[in-house]
């Protein structure tokens, strides 16, 4: 089996994904920041 | 490392081999489905974990002794993912159609009251019953019958190291993702419904939830195993 291509691609996708995951874990630490600044100025 | 062993030994020594991995993955796995039972039914998590444990180290003690068994990155993601969605279920299942249990009413305003008042606020006065926080019943509809039951059948084959399971967890680690993004804009948006007169404010809520939120960090793993290991 040729596995050289196969192990390129891969890499590129794991690549791609993980970027793709900073992106989301970005997005998820902006709301927890929104929501701790909320915090902050409300009477919760 | 096992594969040399078992070719220079020839076929009765493969099936010998096979034979015994087989013994010991199912012996570890008994120690762990009974721990995942027990951890995915949230009240008794606490006896479920050293079940599990144990079937972990089981399965790792095979692994040493040179055992064919399932790779530990597929056993962990596997059961973690099956343990979270089940998680997510009992809570929900409760909140939809057994709000007025004595189970749910302690459980789950238990958790509002500590953690998210969305399960306080007005429980039980809408129609449906239940928590009343904007939104929360649609998520409730959306994900339960669709993304936690399907999780947690793609977990089992996955666990089986079969190919549907494979894809079936990759396609509900992307839901997962659609889900999170989705549920925690409408935290957000709705925070002062949720987190007003609650014990644990904003961080108890992401201490608590942020083990839900991360099994889509597998998600790069899962696209680029070699997916020839899920064979069946």
């Amino acid at each position: 089996m040729n596995d050289q291509p196969i192990s390129e691609q891969d890499k590129r996708r794991r690549r791609g994904l993980i970027a793709f995951q900073i992106v989301c874990y970005g997005y998820l630490l902006t709301m927890f920041l929104i929501q701790m600044y909320m915090y902050s100025t409300r009477d919760w | 490392m096992s594969y040399q062993t078992t070719t220079i030994a020839g076929m009765s020594g493969l099936d010998a081999h096979d034979e015994r991995s087989r013994q010991a993955q199912w012996q570890a796995d008994k120690w762990m489905m009974s721990g995942a039972l027990f951890l995915g039914s949230a009240v008794f998590g606490i006896i479920g974990l050293p079940l599990f444990l144990r079937g972990l180290a089981l399965q790792l003690k095979a692994q040493k002794a040179g055992l064919t068994v399932r790779p530990m990155m597929v056993t962990l993601i596997g059961y973690l993912v099956a343990v979270d969605a089940a998680l997510n279920s009992i809570g929900w299942a409760l909140d939809m159609v057994a709000h007025h249990t004595l189970l749910a009413r302690v459980f789950l305003m238990a958790w509002g009251n500590m953690f998210d008042a969305g399960y306080f606020w007005h429980y039980n006065e809408l129609w449906i019953g239940g928590a009343s926080a904007p939104g929360e019943k649609a998520w409730e509809i959306a994900l339960l019958p669709l993304v936690f039951s399907m999780r947690i059948a793609a977990a089992i084959g996955f666990l089986q190291m079969k190919r549907w399971g494979h894809q079936w967890l990759i396609i509900t680690c992307w839901f997962g993702v659609v889900a999170w993004t989705g549920y925690i804009a409408n935290m957000t948006i709705f925070a002062d419904v949720r987190y007003t007169g609650v014990v644990f404010p904003v961080i108890g809520w992401w201490l608590y939830d942020i083990f839900y939120i991360t099994p889509f960090l597998a998600l790069p793993y899962l696209h680029s195993v070699n997916r020839e290991i899920f064979s069946h």
